[in-house]
């Protein structure tokens, strides 16, 4: 063992450039895999964790009215059903309502809590996570305060419809079903003074917040489905807004998702490149220390001696160097956190997981000892007297390549190609990291164009249908209001878009959108398959619910609403990711075959450099109290969209400067594995007269046909599979079909400097050339 | 013997140097290789470098050729001074003047013996025809068949190998041939035929410069000069070739045991 550490030693000094190299690349893929085990693991937890601490519930409702025979009805119905375990009921106010946030607006419902009420739920406690220390005022759950413009002491703004009310921020609160936009409602807790302020107003309607603890929690949509189908058939007319565990698992942690899904192919990939590099290293030692190989067999060691000596060798460094990734690691998290906060809205307490730790020193070791055993298996046919005579030269007699005497190209050119037909498993290495560094430049090119750049393709696939405002009216005064904003100079086009919920017998509750013709939608591609609805027998479901529940184009399916049923023929398939995948479409006269709009939610397109705010302002004036909501869309997809926007610049500017590390690493460890093996080619060829630009011009350009043909393919396969790759990705959240455009311009001048860089990197550190003298080499001093 | 002598000096010196010396520091000690040579060779000349090992031979031939800077003194190569030439200079001066000959004969494993010979050719020669038709007619002097031209190295013999050079030294028409002891690898039969052929070239003309300690090498020069300790302590003129001149041999003879050997 002392022999072999003592080896391994001589080795690690002999090859420091390519030790540093396969360090360099195992510590990044080691870091990005302890990063990704933690945020696919105990991060998502996190949630659990929050959820059990706080004695979350997994059925959220929230109903207009507080009667007592309404919380009788409720009671009732809780305790008949065997799957509860526990519930719990308070008063609460509860109305969409908007406000300011992040540079944008955010628009969402309202339950509104007496703070004492709150902190003292059975199921369902929200806990005050920071406290200005005032005694009068309002707590906003914590995601917001993310926005340093929410500050505790100052006064923030509520947009109510038409009202606006103003009470000063005390604190943030967390709320695990309900502590953001995210989850469908956003709880705030007042001060008993101030809810009565508000409460007096009349602004928001007084009702019942339930929340329920059910036996398995995976139940907790059918739960909820159930609970609102039993309170919307006993009353027709109650408002309600439900969340489900399942529901805001998923939601409050797609950045997550994204994050840990981008991360662990990025780890998945470097470990790869580390790897091959590895295996190269390998072959390359055998190849180079033949003689050395032959003196230590000739000297008694055996075959398994000697392959211990690598396995030792690349183990203790990988080994090192994985939990130094590991390590490093934890330095990166609280940003990675911060980042992560801004969405999830739930803290996340930083500590050393051991598990993550030993998964990935298991699987980088185990990787690492698999890339070394099986090439350095090659040692066992190799005899004593073989290697001491410096090995069986081994060439491809078969063809010579690019023969001189025939070739048409310029002898530098022709001499790099003739060495890319002689350093194949070179090559290979340089076609996997283009390949993997070309998918790279398409992902940026796209997550640049439809999403940095320009956020509406982004828009489009994750909200589909978007306008400028939105206006939700009594259903008493629609004429009069359509017949209005028709004259309406500032409006440019006005059409029904209404969104409500109705239940799938036998499935689950879909929120369903409304319109008269859905020709009128900016968004012609929310029908991924089949044709929107157009008669009033028709709906279209969600792509990924119709998956789920084996769904058809064709197929009739029973919805309800207000307590009817109607049969639907199902004539195409949504994609919007508002509900997770289970929403659909319907025409005005299909949702009238089961019930009434009470109010209507209209969209409207206005002109070109009209005020949203001013416009919606007047149109509250005008209407007063039969608005019940305005939303200037604009604002809010820009106060949701700015945490995706953040979160895919940086994560676009680190996978690309993470590529040109790769990049410089690979290139280097194999321009110096080339110089290094090839060193008394480089002595004839210097010797004959070539110059040292023509060598560095031809070690260059040996790696280009792989690079150019890899980067070409890469690019090209990158573009065709980047939008299924995207939609996979986010097969979750409901997108089944990305339709982003590949930004061909980018992408084409991404690949050329690609494979610029890759040529003046790989010219760069051929410089080495300069330093030796034919004489040098030739004469192996 | 004086008359050649003096032929030769009447002719064109086509390498001199001045004071040339080389030293290398070893182990934080220099060592001083080759102390103020002053050399004269002359075109068209056949000279011999001899000496005991480590007395500086090939060092010296590695200065002349420009594969090697010298550290003091100067090299002129047909009045063109070539010991101050950057590398790239000097790799271009190599291509144009000289060819090269080693004992290790370092022929590119993975080109075919033609591409072999080409390489070395289209660095100076643009003209593919023509250059494909000067290594075929040195092919043909070498005696190297159609068949093995498209062999690869490591499938031909050592004497093949070691031909293939000389037609690769050659093919761009150097002034001055080096050859760094081109036998030393080679059986005795195989080492012969590459003296003759070297002795042909240098009978149309060709300037070489060998260094060899082999003294039947040797005996094909028409100039030796004997190094010893890093300067040149003797020199013996032996005129143009002639074989079986058993008088050559015996001048040779003398003159190496008057130098030590």
């Amino acid at each position: 063992m002392k022999k072999s550490i003592l080896i391994a030693r001589s080795n690690f000094r002999k090859a420091k450039g390519q030790t540093v190299a396969v360090v360099a690349l195992l510590f990044v893929a080691s870091l990005m895999m302890n990063l990704w085990l933690m945020l696919s693991t105990d991060y998502r937890r996190n949630f659990e964790r929050a959820h059990d601490r706080l004695n979350a519930e997994h059925v959220t409702l929230a109903v207009t009215g507080n009667d007592s025979a309404l919380r009788k009805f409720l009671a009732e119905t809780l305790e008949r059903d065997e799957r509860t375990v526990q519930y719990c009921m308070d008063d609460c106010l509860e109305m969409v309502g908007s406000f300011d946030w992040n540079g944008g607006e955010v628009n969402t419902e309202f339950v509104i809590l007496r703070k004492e009420t709150a902190s003292d739920r059975a199921v369902g406690r929200i806990e005050i996570a920071e406290d200005g220390g005032a005694e009068s005022g309002m707590y906003f759950p914590m995601l917001y305060g993310t926005d340093k413009n929410i500050r505790p002491g100052e006064k923030m703004e509520l947009i109510f419809g038409s009202r606006t009310v103003r009470f000063p921020v005390c604190g943030f609160l967390n709320s695990v079903m309900t502590g953001s936009h995210n989850c469908g409602m956003s709880a705030i807790l007042m001060t008993e003074d101030v809810y009565g302020e508000f409460r007096k107003t009349g602004i928001a309607p007084e009702g019942t917040l339930v929340s329920v603890r059910i036996r398995d929690r995976e139940e907790s949509r059918e739960f909820e489905a159930d609970l609102k189908n039993a309170v919307s058939q006993r009353y027709p007319g109650a408002r309600m807004q439900s969340n489900s565990y399942s529901m805001v698992r998923s939601s409050r942690y797609i950045s997550q998702m994204i994050c840990s899904g981008i991360v662990s192919a990025m780890a998945f990939f470097v470990a790869l490149i580390a790897l091959a590099v590895i295996v190269s290293s390998v072959v390359n030692y055998i190849q180079e220390n033949m003689p050395a190989i032959g003196v230590l067999k000739a000297a008694g060691y055996q075959n398994r001696q000697i392959m211990s000596v690598l396995l030792l060798q690349f183990l203790s460094i990988t080994l090192a160097t994985a939990a130094a990734g590991v390590l490093c690691s934890y330095a990166l998290f609280p940003a990675v956190n911060d980042m992560m906060i801004s969405q999830t809205g739930i803290p996340y307490e930083i500590r050393f997981l051991p598990l993550p730790f030993v998964v990935t020193l298991l699987c980088m070791g185990g990787a690492v000892a698999s890339a070394v055993w099986f090439p350095a298996r090659k040692i066992r046919k190799i005899e004593p007297v073989t290697a001491l005579r410096g090995g069986i030269k081994t060439h491809s007699f078969r063809k010579n390549h690019v023969p001189l005497k025939t070739t048409r190209l310029p002898l530098v050119p022709a001499l790099g190609l003739k060495t890319t037909f002689c350093v194949v498993r070179q090559n290979i290495i340089v076609c996997i990291t283009m390949l993997v560094l070309s998918l790279v430049v398409v992902f940026s090119g796209l997550m640049v164009e439809n999403m940095i750049v320009d956020m509406e393709p982004f828009i489009h696939l994750i909200v589909g249908e978007t306008a400028d405002s939105c206006i939700n009216i009594s259903a008493g005064i629609e004429e009069t209001f359509l017949a209005e904003m028709k004259k309406e100079e500032r409006v440019e086009k006005i059409y029904l878009f209404h969104t409500t919920e109705v239940r799938h017998v036998g499935g689950y509750a879909l929120m369903v959108n409304i319109s008269d013709d859905f020709s009128d939608l900016n968004d012609q591609e929310i029908c991924v398959s089949g044709r929107y609805p157009q008669y009033d027998n028709e709906v279209a479901v969600g792509a990924k619910y119709a998956r789920e529940e084996g769904l058809n184009i064709g197929d009739e399916i029973t919805l309800t609403a207000d307590g009817r049923q109607e049969s639907y023929l199902i004539s195409g398939f949504t994609q919007m990711s508002n509900n997770l995948g289970r929403d659909g479409l319907l025409t005005r006269s299909g949702y009238e075959r089961m019930g009434v709009l009470e109010n209507a939610g209209y969209y409207l397109n206005l002109t070109e450099g009209t005020d949203v705010d001013v416009f919606q302002q007047d149109v509250s004036d005008t209407y007063g109290a039969d608005i019940n909501a305005v939303i200037n869309i604009r604002s809010v997809v820009a106060g949701s969209s700015s945490v995706y926007i953040s979160l895919m610049t940086m994560i676009v500017i680190a996978v690309l400067v993470l590529s040109i590390f790769i990049i410089t690493f690979v290139l280097y460890l194999l321009v110096k594995t080339m110089l290094g093996s090839r060193k008394r080619e480089y002595g004839i060829l210097k010797a004959l007269g070539f110059t040292t630009g023509q060598l560095i011009l031809k070690t260059a350009a040996s790696f280009m046909p792989a690079i150019v043909l890899s980067t070409v393919v890469g690019l090209c396969v990158g573009a065709v599979v980047i939008n299924p790759l995207t939609a996979l990705f986010l097969r979750g959240i409901g997108i089944v079909k990305c339709t982003f455009t590949v930004p061909a311009g980018f992408t084409v001048m991404a690949g050329a400097g690609l494979i610029l860089a890759a040529f003046l990197m790989a010219c760069l550190l051929s410089l080495k050339i300069r330093k030796i003298t034919p004489k040098v080499m030739l004469t192996g001093e | 013997m004086n008359t050649w002598k003096e032929q030769m000096e009447a002719g064109e010196v086509l390498l001199k140097t001045e004071n040339l010396s080389r030293s290398f520091s070893t182990g934080g000690t220099m060592q001083h290789v080759l102390k103020n040579i002053d050399l004269k060779l002359y075109r068209g000349e056949f000279t011999v470098i001899m000496g005991a090992s480590g007395a500086g031979k090939s060092t010296l031939l590695y200065a002349l050729s420009g594969m090697d800077t010298p550290t003091l003194g100067t090299i002129t190569f047909a009045g063109e001074t070539i010991s101050g030439l950057r590398p790239d200079r000097l790799a271009v001066f190599r291509r144009r003047h000289c060819g090269f000959v080693f004992q290790q004969i370092y022929l590119l494993d993975e080109m075919s013996v033609m591409d072999n010979v080409l390489v070395a050719g289209l660095l100076v020669n643009q003209d593919r025809k023509a250059l494909i038709r000067r290594a075929e007619e040195l092919f043909e002097a070498v005696d190297i068949p159609e068949e093995t031209r498209r062999k690869f190295p490591a499938q031909i013999s050592g004497g093949e190998a070691q031909r293939v050079g000389i037609v690769r030294a050659l093919i761009n028409s150097p002034e001055i041939l080096f050859a760094d002891e081109p036998t030393g690898a080679l059986n005795s039969k195989t080492g012969l035929d590459v003296l003759d052929t070297l002795t042909a070239f240098h009978r149309q003309g060709q300037s070489v410069v060998m260094v060899t300690h082999d003294m039947r090498s040797a005996r094909r020069a028409d100039r030796i000069l004997y190094l010893k300790d890093g300067t040149v302590t003797g020199e013996c003129i032996l005129g143009r070739y002639v074989h079986g001149d058993q008088e050559r041999h015996e001048k040779l003879s003398a003159f190496l045991r008057e130098m030590g050997w």
